[in-house]
């Protein structure tokens, strides 16, 4: 087997084979995030233990609520409610997944493997979102159970073959996947982990309370468009409270936030300096 | 003088350090030579404080260095040239090191001087070059002017000039009376700069000597012949009790017999020598010789893969 | 070899006094403060809290004036312009915190704690000093930042609205309430720095801790929860600047214990320095 130095025939190597070679060493590299585990477990815990407390609450102290209140309440909502305290670990990981390769100067090796960059954010992205997903669409599920068990009658409950109930429940993991991603296209755009997790923070969670401070009509039409209060719609049974806009237009408001921070991203990613 | 008594660091299940014992004398450059993840820099991690031993203790001039007030009068070290902040200069990160040690601020310029790096003194660290960095990491070793000094790795990323240049520093701070601790892989630069060695590998001390005597125990001692009549030498040699090793262009290796046996046989016998030289294992060889099991992470010899 | 003991005592024989403890704090001081100033981040920080803090306050109480025609005599009567005023500290909050996160996780990203510490090995003396730096810091930061947003707010609000001057009764105690958790909001940040040593994770804290707990918790009353909510740090910083109390504690509670929890934490956090590799 004495070949030559530099003849292998590797230029021919097919379009698939390198897309699953990207996968392949993005798999990894994504295994390996150091705050990986802690972030999953941490949504592993807020999820369940806040349906927990929200529901338990609710249910024990049901029969002291107004007439008003136990009308507008959303049996799902509540249970899913973790969601607010879980998109603030995604997010963190979305960003960290990019901005970590950055700080240890990885990514240079990572776009000398492979030139292509888009194709690299592109597949860090996909896997990102599929675990991401899968994980935090069966905590939802776990969230629900548990704060449905807890609302016992006469406590306003549902099952989840009710009508709007499943759609609630998925569009929680699909809620939390597009505050990951969001997170992860800033990172790509800001590479720093300071900067970026400040952007994220204060596009998903200050701009709420911000836009809120300014009271009014104002106030509330803003609102409507801000990521956290658009996608929050998803995860609701009950909507028609304030927010005036469906839940799919919400939804598409977050999905738009998503894909204003990935277009960029993709751009300047090829070309900027690694 | 640094001591260690029965140092021994454990991550885990994985013993890095295995209750070691040593000295580091003052006076003398001693060279702290092992395979990668030998202990090397676990060692002086411990020395410095940083990692806090699981058992056994070691000190410096007799003092544990988390007690030693403004340490870097003491002891300097440049242990990684990257333990620095991006977006600080130069100056100031040096300025930082010394007023944190109430050390005068003029010989953070006069630190920058030595390692040839005023001119960038008030440029962003994030964009020095390797070598860049690595000098400013010296300079920081050499910003209390020091009695013990300890370098890992620190002639990596430094050009030809560089080298020579932290070659000349260590041996002149050694011979002021300095305790000079190096740890490095080039082989060669030991060879030239160190004159005790300590060997450590798999978290065990392996040897702790004068470099020539390392290079000494190590050795067979061998000595090469050429001969007009390679063949009937060999043969000659042999019969008197030496092992003779024929290398493919007809040298002769041979064990057991000095030079001036082998020239005085070959005189009885009348062959015509063309070369007769006594040859002593280079401390890479001895090196490897010695640490032959211990070596944690070892990649195939590429010569033998491609075959 | 007796030539080589003579030479070794010659370098080491330069034996300083050992320096008092004046000197080491001094020295510590001044070595973080000249990597504070150092870094063009924390001066951005520094510059977007107070841009934020008084450039929304001005807009707040400029929306109010606006808003005024279209109130009913119910929510003239409850206007406080104080409120309106300092209500974005919920927000200002945040920058302090991460500010004190930063500066001590600045020393983790590469790896520069371990000159750190080589140079100042005795860790208790390292975390304090950049305690002490922090303090006045964002002491002094904080009181030009209130303020200058008191001062401009509330000639914003004057002339149009029912506004307050500093005379006022009441008003110059929840501005110094207001300072008062900002600081020690800076403090926990940089505790929290300490224990989680990565930007990300210390981050992540400051923000759950400051603005996600309230959102989750707030809704629930009675039992155990009259007890916890109130004491949660974004509700303490409430009952500082806030004017209505309503279910929170009284201000000279809510310094107590949000003093309490920048005692506790300091203390985690010097442990967790001292017994733990670099």
């Amino acid at each position: 087997m004495s070949a030559q130095a530099g003849t292998a025939p590797y230029a021919g190597a097919s379009l698939e084979t390198r897309f699953r070679a990207t996968a392949r060493s993005e798999w990894i590299k994504f295994r390996s995030v150091r705050s990986g585990p802690a972030v999953l477990l941490a949504t592993a815990v807020i999820l369940p233990v806040t349906a927990w407390l929200l529901c338990g609450y609710y249910g024990h102290n049901w029969a002291t609520m107004s007439p008003a209140s136990k009308a507008s309440f959303d049996p799902v909502f509540i249970s899913l409610r973790g969601i607010e305290g879980a998109q603030l670990f995604v997010g963190a990981f979305g960003v960290i997944t990019v901005t970590g390769e950055y700080t240890s100067g990885l990514i240079r090796g990572t776009f000398i493997a492979t030139p292509q960059r888009a194709q690299v954010i592109a597949m860090k992205a996909t896997i990102f979102a599929a675990v991401v997903w899968a994980w935090c669409t069966i905590l939802s599920f776990a969230a629900f159970f548990i704060g449905q068990s807890l609302l016992s009658s006469p406590a306003k409950h549902v099952a989840i073959g009710d009508p709007g109930v499943l759609t609630a429940v998925f569009g929680g993991g699909l809620y939390l996947t597009l505050v990951g991603l969001l997170g992860l296209f800033i990172g790509v755009l800001l590479r720093r982990t300071p900067a970026a997790l400040a952007a994220l923070f204060g596009i998903l969670l200050v701009s709420p309370v911000a836009i809120g401070l300014l009271g009014g009509k104002l106030s509330a039409q803003l609102a409507e468009f801000l990521p956290d209060s658009g996608g929050e719609e998803i995860f609701k049974l009950l909507h028609g409270g304030a927010y005036t806009l469906g839940p799919w237009q919400g939804f598409a408001i977050l999905a738009a936030y998503v894909a204003v921070a990935a277009a960029p991203a993709f751009l300047l990613v090829r070309r900027r300096d690694a | 003088m640094i001591e260690a008594r029965k140092l021994r660091k454990v991550y885990g299940h994985t013993v890095a350090v295995d209750g070691i014992d040593f000295q580091v004398k003052p006076g003398h450059v001693t060279g702290f030579l092992g395979p990668n993840g030998a202990g090397k820099s676990t060692t002086m991690r411990m020395i410095l404080g940083l990692d806090l031993p699981t058992s056994g203790t070691v000190t410096v001039g007799g003092r544990r260095y988390q007690s030693t007030v403004w340490p870097l009068h003491e002891v300097g070290a440049l242990l990684d040239a990257h333990a620095v902040h991006p977006g600080r200069s130069a100056y100031n990160h040096l300025h930082s090191l010394a007023a944190a040690n109430g050390i005068a601020r003029r010989r953070v310029d006069e630190v920058l001087d030595q390692v040839g790096l005023t001119s960038v003194a008030r440029k962003r660290v994030g964009g020095f070059s390797l070598g860049m960095s690595q000098r400013l990491g010296i300079a920081g070793a050499l910003l209390g002017d020091p009695g013990t000094l300890l370098f890992d790795e620190p002639v990596n990323g430094l050009d030809p000039d560089g080298i020579l240049w932290i070659r000349t520093l260590m041996r002149k701070l050694a011979d002021e009376g300095r305790t000079v601790l190096v740890s490095s892989h080039l082989m060669s630069e030991m060879a030239l700069t160190a004159d005790h060695l300590l060997v450590i590998g798999k978290g065990r001390l392996l040897a702790d000597t004068p470099l020539s005597e390392l290079i000494a125990r190590n050795s067979d001692e061998r000595v090469e012949v050429r001969a007009a009549d390679s063949g009937r030498m060999a043969a000659d040699l042999r019969v008197v009790g030496a092992r003779v090793t024929m290398e493919p262009d007809g040298t002769l290796s041979v064990v057991g017999l000095g030079s001036k046996q082998i020239g005085e046989l070959a005189a009885e016998r009348g062959h015509v020598l063309r070369q007769l030289r006594d040859v002593t294992v280079s401390l890479e060889e001895a090196y490897f010789r010695l640490t032959g099991e211990s070596v944690e992470y070892r990649a195939p010899n590429p010569a033998r893969v491609a075959a | 070899m007796m030539s080589e003991t003579i030479q070794a005592t010659t370098a080491t024989s330069r034996r300083r006094a050992t320096p008092s403890a004046l000197l080491r704090a001094r020295a510590a001081l001044s070595a973080e403060w000249i990597k504070l100033r150092s870094l063009r981040s924390m001066l951005v920080t520094l510059v977007l809290a107070a841009v934020f803090c008084i450039g929304y306050a001005d807009l707040l109480c400029w929306r109010f004036t606006l808003r005024w025609h279209t109130f009913d005599a119910a929510s003239k009567a409850a206007f406080n312009p104080l409120d309106t005023n300092f209500n974005d500290l919920v927000i200002g909050v945040l920058f302090f915190g991460v500010l004190g996160a930063l500066v001590v996780t600045n020393e983790y990203g590469n790896g520069l704690i371990r000159t750190t510490l080589a140079a100042t090995p005795q860790r208790g003396l390292f975390l304090a000093a950049k305690a002490a730096l922090l303090v006045p810091l964002a002491l002094v930061s904080s009181a030009v930042i209130i303020f200058a947003a008191f001062l401009t707010g509330q000639g914003i609000l004057a002339g149009h609205v029912p506004h307050v001057t500093l005379a006022d009764p009441g008003v110059l105690g929840r501005v110094l309430g207001a300072i008062f958790y900002l600081t020690a909001a800076s403090l926990i940040g940089l505790f929290i720095g300490v224990i989680a040593r990565s930007a990300a994770a210390a981050m992540t804290c400051v923000f759950g801790a400051f603005l996600v707990l309230e959102t989750l918790l707030d809704s629930l009353h009675g039992g155990v929860w009259q007890h916890t909510v109130p004491y949660l740090p974004s509700n303490l910083g409430n009952a500082l600047w806030l004017s209505h109390s309503g279910s929170l504690a009284s201000p000279t509670v809510a310094a107590l214990v949000l003093a309490a929890y920048v005692i506790v934490l300091g203390v985690v956090a010097t442990f967790s320095l001292r017994s733990r590799d670099a």
